[in-house]
């Protein structure tokens, strides 16, 4: 038998433990909860080697956990894996916001992955850091996201502009553009055309081929045919290294005086490694390399870390290309939350679009879409590379920086044959 | 076979009263974001089902017809302004006509020459698109639906909604061909198309009328696709997993009947949402394609398939 002082306790009791997720979860008690970033990744799928990024991500919260956390609270983030697929990405960033709660985003890779989120984060007034999407923000303009990387503001022309400087530099009036038919390198090679146009100069050969193509040979000689100055290149990592190979089997016209520009592939170990001195002379983008203009006490400390867990879990061991602007975004988010002393995302926004923030690849300052407010892309041409072996690219003076000015690290050689033959 | 008809008609009625008010009781996007891949895989699974599972025709190629539905109706939203029902019905005509078109092509040929010929329509539809600027090319092209009715509760909750009464509508197609004149004529091509022939069943008509539905269907799953992501680009409109769960999704429910489609979709597409945002690495792929086998050799028959086997077996 249940006395009234039982049941009175019993409900008591009760309604305590039905509040309890409420009150729990209200402002008072979010204190002392971890703030939350929720992203996805590439693990699977055609974009998988992307998910070096991770590294990223992991170095720079166990950073900041270590160094106290952000305001007192801990940092934890929660990543799903959208198989390189942008059909998974509304369900996955919905169950991040809705299901996991999570305080600010991060996007997924590139362009295609990202695109479907933009007007999703628009409606729902979210943060979001956005990854190596060019021209990300340009149509949803929204004022919550901030890009991680530094294709830098107009990022369409932005990208091959460094390409068409070094080209201008040298008096090249001649362009042949090839570009594969997909989303990243059809963009680029547009880009290329409209500043060739811009800067005067003729471009004798634009042509597309299909995604998969293993043969360059037919490309290549009517390359040799209409005897460019420049060729801008526009190619994902399978036909960089057909291209390189093609070009080292059936040679290339003398006329030729820079060679590459927008080819995806060369930035990463593997091609790096794999193509070895083939790749001497090749002028090619890239986000960051060994450099004495480049060198940092964080981006040394980043690197000594990164790499023995990319060797373990057989990831990119080099990682210049993506991973430091993975944990680029963890700082932005640092810096917002910091800065405003909060994570209303309005205030870390408001503090972004006014300040300047300290990264580990530099002092970084966004315009009101959150794009770089000055490109920092670097053009470089790979010199004095001998044999395979993948270490000597951790060496400076083996992609020597062009371009930007500011950054130059060594001189252009030309011809592009003469490029190639030196070592 | 009257109370059958009054019982569907009842629970379609149902399950679109269900998604109508749904929003006022779920009030967690998530789910209706989750909800939206596994309606629209029951509606791709239906449509694969009217040529696949009542011929027997196997079709590699639903991502063709999911695809150009997908295009069409961001190309009319986006260039002529052209609201989400005109672009489903619009999808579900040029879906029948590249059906009919495909029945024209391929139906002389048989078996596995079939559906070899199915997977390079995708592939040529892929190369049409990637080649057309005006679809946006390989870069994509960006779909800002226009904003949602009040009623619905949201962008999300709407294409749910709709997505819901294709499915609804497909499923009740599927249903009423497979106890008509066109489902016996089917089950007869598929058992022995030159017998049926010989019967004199007009089995070319048949074909094509099935190919020209399953078409239809298919492109009409694909319709208000771009409303959901937003963002549509050919390599995932023309995704061959599209086609693989087309087909993977009634062999594990059952292909002989409207149902199959129905279960098969729901148990794989919520098996498939539930690893992505569960177990999310390698593995859920791993895991898809264990699941996958395991149905395929344990219930060859689908689900249902398995359960009369069940049942003939308790009534011995």
């Amino acid at each position: 038998m249940t006395t009234r002082r039982q049941f009175n306790k019993l409900a008591t009791l009760g309604t305590l433990g039905l509040a309890a997720p409420t009150i729990l979860s209200s402002k008072a008690f979010a204190a002392d909860k971890p703030i939350k970033i929720g992203a996805s990744v590439s693990l699977t799928g055609p974009l998988a080697s992307t998910r070096a990024g991770e590294i990223g991500y992991e170095l720079w919260r166990d950073d900041v956990n270590a160094a106290g956390g952000l305001l007192g609270r801990k940092v934890e983030f929660v990543i799903y894996d959208d198989q390189s697929s942008a059909s998974n990405v509304p369900a996955i960033y919905s169950k991040l916001v809705d299901v996991d709660k999570v305080d600010v985003l991060i996007s997924p890779y590139g362009a295609n992955l990202s695109a479907p989120l933009m007007p999703f984060i628009k409606q729902r007034n979210l943060f979001m850091v956005g990854m190596f999407a060019l021209a990300g923000n340009d149509r949803a303009r929204s004022d919550k996201y901030f890009h991680a990387c530094p294709w830098g503001p107009d990022s369409m022309l932005g990208w091959p502009r460094g390409f068409f400087d070094i080209a201008k530099s040298i008096n090249a009036k001649r362009i042949a553009i090839i570009n594969s038919d997909l989303e990243f390198s059809s963009s680029a090679a547009q880009g290329g055309n409209q500043i060739a146009k811009e800067y005067g100069m003729e471009v004798v050969m634009n042509q597309s081929y299909p995604p998969n193509t293993s043969d360059f040979s037919a490309i290549l000689r009517n390359i040799n045919n209409v005897a460019p100055d420049a060729v801008f290149v526009c190619s994902y990592p399978a036909d960089s290294a057909a291209i390189i190979r093609g070009v080292k089997e059936i040679g290339i016209n003398d006329s030729v005086q820079i060679f590459g520009g927008s080819m995806i592939g060369p930035q990463y170990g593997s091609l790096l490694g794999s193509l070895g001195e083939d790749l001497n002379g090749l002028v090619n983008i890239t986000t960051f390399v060994p450099a004495p203009t480049l060198e940092s006490p964080g981006i040394e400390r980043f690197f000594e870390r990164y790499t023995p867990i990319a060797i373990k879990e057989k990831l990119d061991p080099l990682g210049f290309y993506i991973p430091p602007f993975y944990y680029v975004a963890g700082q932005i988010i640092e810096a917002g939350i910091k800065g405003s002393q909060s994570v209303d995302t309005a205030k870390m926004a408001q503090y972004l679009h006014s300040h300047a923030i300290d990264t580990i690849v530099g002092k970084v300052a966004f315009n009101d879409i959150g794009d770089w407010t000055k490109r920092r892309t670097l053009m470089i041409q790979v010199q004095n590379v001998k044999g395979n072996d993948i270490n000597q690219f951790r060496e400076p003076g083996k992609q020597v920086i062009l371009s930007p000015e500011e950054l130059k690290s060594g001189n252009l050689i030309t011809p592009y044959n003469a490029a190639r033959k030196a070592s | 076979m009257k109370r059958n008809n009054v019982i569907f008609t009842l629970g379609a009625f149902l399950v679109l009263l269900a998604g109508f008010f749904a929003p006022s009781i779920v009030t967690n996007p998530f789910y209706f974001f989750a909800g939206y891949v596994v309606v629209q895989y029951i509606v791709i699974a239906t449509g694969w089902n009217v040529l696949g599972g009542y011929a027997g025709y196997i079709n590699f190629g639903a991502a063709a017809f999911f695809g150009s539905g997908v295009y069409l109706s961001a190309f009319l939203f986006n260039t002529f302004g052209v609201p989400l029902w005109i672009g489903i019905i619009a999808a579900a005509a040029l879906g029948a006509l590249l059906g009919l078109a495909m029945g024209y092509l391929t139906l002389q040929i048989q078996g596995v020459y079939f559906a070899i010929a199915t997977l390079g329509l995708v592939i040529v539809l892929e190369t049409i698109v990637h080649n057309l600027p005006g679809l946006g090319g390989a870069r994509g092209m960006a779909v800002y639906g226009p904003a949602p009715p009040a009623w619905s509760g949201g962008p999300v909750q709407y294409v749910f909604f709709v997505i819901l009464i294709i499915a609804v509508a497909c499923v009740a197609l599927a249903r009423w061909i497979e106890h008509s004149w066109i489902g016996r004529g089917l089950r007869a091509v598929r058992a022995s198309e030159d017998a049926a022939e010989c019967s004199g069943v007009p089995t070319l008509k048949l074909k094509l009328v099935a190919c020209s539905i399953s078409g239809a269907m298919l492109a009409a799953a694909g319709a208000p696709y771009p409303f959901y992501t937003n963002f549509i680009e050919p390599v995932t409109a023309f995704s061959l997993l599209i086609g693989l769960n087309a087909i993977a999704m009634p062999l594990i429910g059952g292909t002989r009947s409207w149902a199959g489609p129905i279960i098969g979709a729901i148990v794989l597409a919520s098996a498939q949402q539930i690893a992505t945002v569960t177990i999310s690495s390698e593995l859920n792929i791993l895991f898809v394609g264990v699941v996958l086998i395991a149905f395929v050799a344990l219930a060859p028959n689908g689900l249902l398939g398995l359960a009369k086997r069940k049942s003939a077996g308790a009534s011995k």
